[in-house]
């Protein structure tokens, strides 16, 4: 590996300062777990790597809002801090349950909720929950701050919108106490592997009706994607065989998959087809 | 007793069978244990390949003159470079076809074609991707069958080796792909299927997997002062000496080569992989060079044999096979490596472990444009099982008979003539299956599965022949304060063979194991092995010791008598050194050499009195549960038993057994080097999946029945491959009998049983 400059700025300013330019082998880094793989391959070889370390205290935290309506996701939060939170634990248990099967422990310790975004590998698995919660995504740039739906910053394989001087600062997810949310991670070689399907599903059950559901898919699309006509097609929809059967043919007409060696793309849909009415009926169950 | 009041420690009993942890398990654990990774040598340059983009080609131009550019460099080298040390720059254990880089042509995607030398690894590797190749692309054979009467060559020309006794036969040949091909013929074949109440047969693939070392192969050759160390990661020392001797015409006293600890091995680091290399880097460069590759350049160098087997049975009115024929493609890749003995030692057991009378087997090693094969844990014994153990479970199951009845009546007792005609002896098959069929409760109905999930399960048994004839020698340092140097060439790799040989020499020599010192491989220091490979280190090297150490007591017992110290007064022979000398000094060697017995195969027939110098036996047994819905399987159960004569040390045998066994698990369900067009299409670990703690088998059973090897040492064994054998064809077995439906071709994924419930028409889609 070509040596490199590693520098550690305490301020937002001077991190933008750091970055300044379009020179694309000047980049932030937030735990580099995956940037230091790309950096081995040679994918990647930079010349200056701006940490965001030493922004944890603005950015580092876990907050939730006076009203409880809101909890926020510092940027440099670790992986580690998210699964073993309290809070996160009692208002979303699916990002806890998410991290079970993400990665390992030492992986979990480092990696950081805004590298995992900005990475835009579509086999991650947190930005389809993201997705699914109804995330929204706190952008700073020297030209002033924006906040994006996290769906929209994806742009395809590896690919985000995020600007050359973006820096994630926070992530923040709406709650609802009456919410039901799910992630089911499909691997079909060894136990640790990268999913052949991801499948985010979110939802409120109403008089045994399915409400506002939200469904993402990952990992078997280029970019984790909704499949807005199989929600729509849920929306006030009881769950039952004959719907779930519906729902899965829905969700399989309506995703972009193609074969991989992970599985060929009439398997992968026929995964989808089962494992998203799997876990539209285990949530329906839910209490 | 006057012996006491000497300083003896208490004489320790029963060294051999004491489960003594690994001796290097400190040094290990606390990172002190010596790896040539590690390595680093004054004035060393690093090195870094640049490799071929296609897989069969015409190099028409190849262009270093970017790389020589790059400040940093210190050489660019390319197949002309070497010649001018090596003049005739191939290598190889059976053909010497291997060119140390491409030699104009190169004939599979990966193959290094130039090397960059750097003061710093970063600067070679940048420099490396700045060289670029012009290929005039010929066509290629990628599959063993179509390549064995294929018009496309991967030579022109064979250029047999003659290094080992067992392929001495090799024959230089012209437009062939076919390095070697083994035949065996017992009884009549013909006539016993003309006679058969019923004939089977089947067709079955496996597909090419690799070793994956947590070490990858990485070597130093240091040719600075005009002889020449290499230290490297090796399980064949000796081997490397003799052929980098024989590619410099040098004597084999003015190359020496060192082997540290292994970070496994797993028969990939056998005979030579970047050795050759680096020693011509290191002559033209007159500096230590070191190369070391990455993960994923261990897809280039050497990988298990795909391998394609028909196979076929006669069986009559009462269930006894008659007959068996079988055929095996080996993909052998662009180079031999050691394939033809692949070829050779898996054919003698391609008919499984079976009283046949008429067996016609043939086995053909065959080139294709591909990462060259060579040898992995049970040198193709489970690929063959997996067709034999399959094709012996769906034979039982046309006929109605039980799985394990079906094979107890047809398997193959000592005293009995196998395939090859060599009488089995200290083979415990029948005991093994016992065993497994016990710790299956495979006389109690298995609880099936409701709905989606079904259950099943199977059982599969298998045997080895070993490599042969093959020599270890063993020296033993008895050094005038009473402690003990034991001098051998087997490269521990991870198996534990330090701790093993010292119990060995310790029971022989009354010493705690624990105190005695194995010296590595150093062929300037420790004597001749063949190599670590194929289970033949406890038995080979064992016995080795064991004569080293019958060999010391004998001088011990002659110094006595020297020194008039009357027979049985029990004084320790550094009290007899000191006596002799009248200080602390002198030494009291032992040597051990041993050469099991071999009768060369019948080139027409394969007969043989004695073809090998033991039998590895391993039988498996799993529970599997399937969502038919979906695929989607688990192994809720693996029984793994192995005959490996007596145990040494029983706690590092059951890690062996385990490891076995879960590399065998990788290779059924998961590993699998996926090829489009000749271009491995998944050459990183994100991609080729090994399993992991979270795919053990809840119920994992590794077991070893009582048995005993009468010429092995302490009646052992070796017990290395035993439990690879039988994995794949018992989990295979296990899902035919949850669904009904057979996979003929491995690996066993989730994706190929839905295929096969779609295909059958199985289960319907109600369930939610
Ligand atoms: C062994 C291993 C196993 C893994 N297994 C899994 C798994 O099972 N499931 C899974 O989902 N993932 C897995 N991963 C991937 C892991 O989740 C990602 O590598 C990790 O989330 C990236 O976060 P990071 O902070 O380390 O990013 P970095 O490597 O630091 O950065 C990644 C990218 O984000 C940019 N970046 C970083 N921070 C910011 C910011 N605040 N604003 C803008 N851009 C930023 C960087 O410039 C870079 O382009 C695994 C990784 C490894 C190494």
């Amino acid at each position: 590996m070509r040596p490199f400059d590693l520098v550690e700025p305490a301020t937002l300013e001077e991190a933008f300062h750091l970055l300044e330019g379009d020179d694309p082998a000047v980049r932030p880094i937030g735990g580099g777990t995956a940037l230091m793989l790309m950096m081995k391959e040679q994918v990647f070889r930079p010349v200056r790597l701006v940490s965001l370390r030493h922004l944890a205290p603005q950015f580092g935290a876990i907050s939730i809002d006076a009203d409880h309506r809101m909890i926020r996701f510092g940027a440099t939060t670790s992986f580690s801090e998210l699964e073993h939170s309290a809070v996160v634990a009692r208002h979303l248990p699916v990002v806890v349950r998410t991290m079970r099967t993400l990665a390992n422990v030492r992986v979990r310790n480092v990696a950081t909720l805004g590298g995992n975004l900005a990475h835009a590998d579509p086999h991650l698995d947190l930005p389809p929950v993201w997705i699914a919660l109804g995330a929204q995504i706190v952008i700073e740039n020297p030209a002033g701050p924006r906040i994006v739906p996290a769906e929209d910053i994806f742009e395809g394989y590896y690919e985000t919108n995020l600007r050359h001087d973006d820096i994630i600062r926070e992530i923040r997810v709406p709650l609802n106490a009456s919410q039901r949310a799910s992630y089911v991670k499909i691997t079909t070689r060894s136990a640790h592997d990268w999913p052949a399907l991801g499948i985010a599903v979110r939802l409120e059950m109403k008089d045994g009706l399915a409400h506002h559901p939200r469904i993402v898919l990952s990992a078997a699309t280029n970019k984790p994607t909704r499949l807005v006509r199989t929600e729509a097609l849920a929306h006030g929809q009881p769950i039952t065989p004959a719907s779930l059967r519906e729902l899965g043919e829905a969700a399989v007409s309506e995703a972009d998959i193609a074969s991989d060696s992970r599985g060929s793309a009439d398997y992968k849909k026929h995964l989808l087809r089962v494992h998203l009415g799997r876990a539209l009926h285990a949530l329906a169950l839910e209490e | 007793m006057a012996s006491q009041t000497l300083t003896t420690p208490a004489m320790p009993a029963g060294q051999v069978g004491r489960s003594i942890p690994r001796l290097e398990a400190a040094a290990k654990v606390t990172g002190r244990a010596e790896y040539v990774h590690n390595m680093s040598l004054p004035g060393m340059l690093h090195g870094k390949i640049f490799r071929s983009v296609i897989p069969h080609g015409k190099i028409k131009h190849l262009d270093l003159d970017a790389a020589r550019a790059v400040e940093g460099v210190f050489l660019v080298a390319a197949i002309d470079d070497i010649r001018k040390v090596i003049a005739h720059p191939y290598y190889g254990p059976a053909f010497h076809d291997q060119p140390i880089l491409a030699d104009g042509k190169v004939r599979y995607a990966g193959e290094p074609v130039a090397v960059v030398l750097a003061d710093e690894a970063h600067i070679a590797e940048e420099a490396a991707g700045l060289i670029s190749a012009e290929y005039e692309e010929l066509p290629g054979v990628y599959d063993e069958v179509e390549a064995h009467g294929a018009q496309v060559f991967v030579h022109d020309e064979l250029k047999p080796a003659a290094t080992f006794p067992d392929l001495a036969h090799l024959l230089g040949r012209r437009d062939t792909n076919v390095a070697l091909d083994f035949q065996l013929r017992r009884g009549d074949a013909d006539a016993a299927f003309a006679a058969a109440e019923h004939v089977f047969e089947h067709h079955f693939r496996t597909q090419p997997t690799m070793h994956t070392p947590l070490e990858p192969f990485v070597s130093i050759a240091d040719a600075s002062g005009g002889s020449l160390t290499l230290h490297t990661a090796s399980q064949n020392p000796s081997f490397v000496r003799i052929e980098i001797a024989r590619l410099l015409g040098w004597p084999e006293n003015r190359v020496r080569v060192k082997v540290p600890y292994l970070g496994g091995g797993f028969g990939g680091k056998l005979y030579i992989k970047l050795e050759a290399l680096v020693t011509a880097l290191s002559l033209i460069a007159r500096r230590p060079v070191k190369i070391s590759l990455t993960m994923q350049e261990q897809f280039f160098m050497v990988m298990r044999h795909a391998a394609t087997i028909r196979i076929k049975s006669g069986v009559d009115k009462s269930g006894r096979i008659t007959a068996r024929s079988c055929e095996v493609w080996w993909n052998g890749g662009a180079y031999a490596d050691i394939g033809p003995r692949v070829t050779q030692k898996a054919g003698f057991t391609a008919a499984g472990p079976y009283d046949i009378d008429n067996v016609e087997l043939n086995s053909y090693a065959v080139y294709t444009n591909r990462t060259p094969a060579g040898a992995l844990r049970g040198f193709g014994a489970p690929q063959t099982c997996w067709a034999y153990e399959t094709h012996t479970d769906m034979i039982a199951a046309k006929l109605g008979i039980d799985q394990l009845a079906f094979r107890r009546m047809n398997l193959l007792h000592d005293g009995r003539p196998q395939a090859t005609g060599t009488i089995l002896r200290d083979a415990a098959i029948d005991k093994v299956l016992d065993r497994v069929a016990e710790r299956m409760n495979w006389g109690t109905p298995l609880e099936r599965g409701t709905g989606r999930i079904r259950r099943g399960r199977g059982i599969a048994i298998g045997f080895k022949g070993i490599t042969a004839p093959t020599t270890s020698v063993a020296m033993i340092n008895l050094y005038a304060d009473g402690s003990c140097g034991l001098y051998i060439g087997t490269v521990d790799m991870g198996q534990g063979s330090d701790t093993c040989m010292a119990q060995i020499a310790a029971e022989v020599l009354n010493l705690d194991a624990e105190s005695i010192k194995v010296i590595h491989p150093d062929t300037d220091v420790t004597p001749y092995d063949m190599g670590t490979l194929g289970s033949r280190s406890t038995f080979h090297m064992g016995t080795a010791v064991r004569l080293a150490a019958l060999d010391a007591n004998q001088k011990i017992a002659a110094l006595a008598e020297e020194l008039g110290v009357p027979p049985n007064s029990n004084l320790p022979f550094s009290e007899l050194l000191r006596r002799k000398y009248r200080m602390q000094a002198g030494n009291i060697i032992g040597i051990g050499s041993f050469i099991p017995g071999y009768d060369k195969p019948d080139q027409e027939t394969g007969q043989s009195a004695n073809v090998t110098p033991f039998w590895g036996v391993g039988g498996s047994g799993a529970e599997v549960e399937i969502d038919i819905e979906t695929g989607e399987f688990k192994v809720t159960k693996l029984v793994n038993v192995a005959d490996v004569g007596a145990a040494i040390n029983p706690k590092l045998l059951a890690a062996q057994l385990s490891g076995a066994a879960i590399m065998q698990l990788g290779f059924t369900t998961s590993e699998n080097m996926l090829y489009r067009d000749g271009q491995l299409t998944n050459g990183s670990f994100a991609d080729y999946k090994i399993p992991c703690l979270l795919d053990m088998p809840a119920v994992f059973i590794n077991e070893f029945v009582e048995s005993r090897q009468h010429d092995g040492p302490f009646g052992a064994k070796g017990a290395g491959e035993s439990t690879t054998i039988a994995v794949s064809p018992a989990i295979g077995n296990a899902i035919a009998d949850a669904i009904g439906v057979r996979l003929m071709d491995l690996p066993l994924t989730a994706e190929a049983i839905h295929g096969a419930i779609l295909a059958a028409g199985i289960g319907g889609d109600d369930e939610h």
